[in-house]
């Protein structure tokens, strides 16, 4: 009941998702049907049913979920593994992202299970069966697990996330002390998997204009920068009903960020600048 | 390209968590006292244009939907009250910590359903 740390796995069996009809309000093209269910493998004795969202561009179709049956003593621990082990023994099609298959990349962040995490840090022993897997929440699908998110990175853009220096540049880099460096911990380690932003309700609603945990952390990241000296500017650019504003403070995205980080304070802290200024 | 592309699902496939469960809770209790507020308001009308007007009122309130309607009234004055409080001190940079969030989650929880049957149970009727 009570959550410590964001990589703990949700406990209660059920809910598993909100009592609504699975196409509430959802687009005609979004909608999903049901897909092909492949055979266990033979001679399999421990198996895990994956239960995956499946588009295809070139198809007819809209999406559909397809179901998987994994050998788990034929393949790895996690489920960047078995989604390695569909691609190459059952679905040569099955689409995902994927690199440094040890959290730090982010490419691999999709719904698992109904949160948002990166497959290459979430065990197949923590998986529900059958476990639901989604491409992140809330985002075009390219196809299979492969979202599309050039929005998110526009929003990214928005706040222009490098130095602002007016100063001129100093003969060696600008120095920090330790202390003032500290500053940035638990913000720096962000990887931009976006599993915040896509699990965030608000984000939903005005993601058009709400520019999201993600982004909102990063613009906190440089508010907090002892060299950056471009605070004025950046808060002016998030004084804005939506840009900021829309966070509510619902903290989806603390409970699931796959570093541990929390953008819920992040947002906080900015907030926290807008009124120390208003004097 | 064949097909649009299609929209990954949101709301319909997201796990409901404590976070999310009580921020729709706070929105549905804010709506909710609105509502109770048009009803306080239609109260004290009937409680001014005479004895009749009032007797039906207090009528329908006391029968069994009105105090059902009524107990949800208040559970919601206690919930948006008491998670207020949690808004505050979020707002005051502190209480982010998750085991913080999910702790304050569950007090306002239990806060409120204890403040609206206290309520009931000692109210002089």
């Amino acid at each position: 009941m009570i959550v410590d740390r964001s990589d703990e796995v949700p406990r209660l069996k059920w809910p598993r998702r909100f009592p609504v009809p699975r196409n509430l309000g959802v687009a005609v093209h979004s909608r999903i049907a049901e897909g092909k269910s492949w055979p266990a493998p033979e001679g399999a004795t421990r198996i895990a049913t994956l239960r995956i969202y499946r588009f295809d561009p070139d198809g007819m179709a809209g999406p559909r979920l397809d179901t998987f049956r994994v050998d788990l003593d034929d393949c790895g621990p996690m489920l960047l593994d078995a989604l390695i082990w569909i691609k190459s023994r059952i679905d040569t099609t099955l689409t995902f992202r994927h690199s440094c298959r040890e959290g730090v990349c982010g490419s691999c962040a999709m719904t698992i299970d109904g949160t948002n995490w990166t497959a290459c840090t979430r065990a197949m022993a923590d998986l529900a069966q059958p476990a639901m897997i989604f491409p992140l929440a809330n985002l075009p699908v390219i196809k299979d697990l492969v979202p599309d998110q050039s929005h998110l990175f526009a929003q990214y853009e928005m706040i222009e996330p490098w130095l602002h220096a007016e100063t001129p540049a100093p003969e060696r880099e600008r120095l920090q002390s330790p202390r003032e460096r500290a500053a940035l911990d638990g913000y720096y380690e962000c990887i931009l998997c976006f599993c915040c932003t896509s699990g965030c309700p608000s984000h939903w609603w005005n993601g058009d204009r709400f520019l999201g945990p993600a982004t909102l952390l990063q613009a906190w990241r440089w508010l907090a920068d002892s060299r950056d000296e471009g605070r004025g500017e950046r808060l002016d650019a998030l004084e804005d009903p939506f840009r900021l504003y829309r966070c509510h403070t619902i903290l989806n995205c603390t409970r699931t960020c796959p570093r541990g980080l929390n953008p819920g304070r992040a947002i906080a802290e900015i907030k926290k600048k807008m009124i120390e200024r208003q004097g | 390209m064949s097909h649009r592309r299609p929209k990954s699902p949101n709301m319909q496939n997201y796990r409901p968590q404590l976070t999310s469960v009580l921020s729709f809770g706070h929105r549905l209790s804010g709506v909710a006292l609105s509502l109770g507020a048009f009803g306080l308001a239609g109260w004290l009308m009937a409680g001014a244009s005479g004895q009749d007007a009032f007797g039906s009122a207090q009528a329908l309130l006391l029968s069994v939907p009105g105090r059902i309607a009524l107990f949800l009234v208040t559970l919601a004055l206690f919930y948006h009250l008491c998670n207020g409080v949690r808004h505050l001190v979020w707002d005051s940079g502190r209480g982010f910590e998750l085991r913080a969030i999910y702790a304050g989650g569950w007090t306002v929880v239990g806060t409120s359903l204890i403040l609206a049957l206290a309520l009931w149970t000692w109210w002089p009727a």
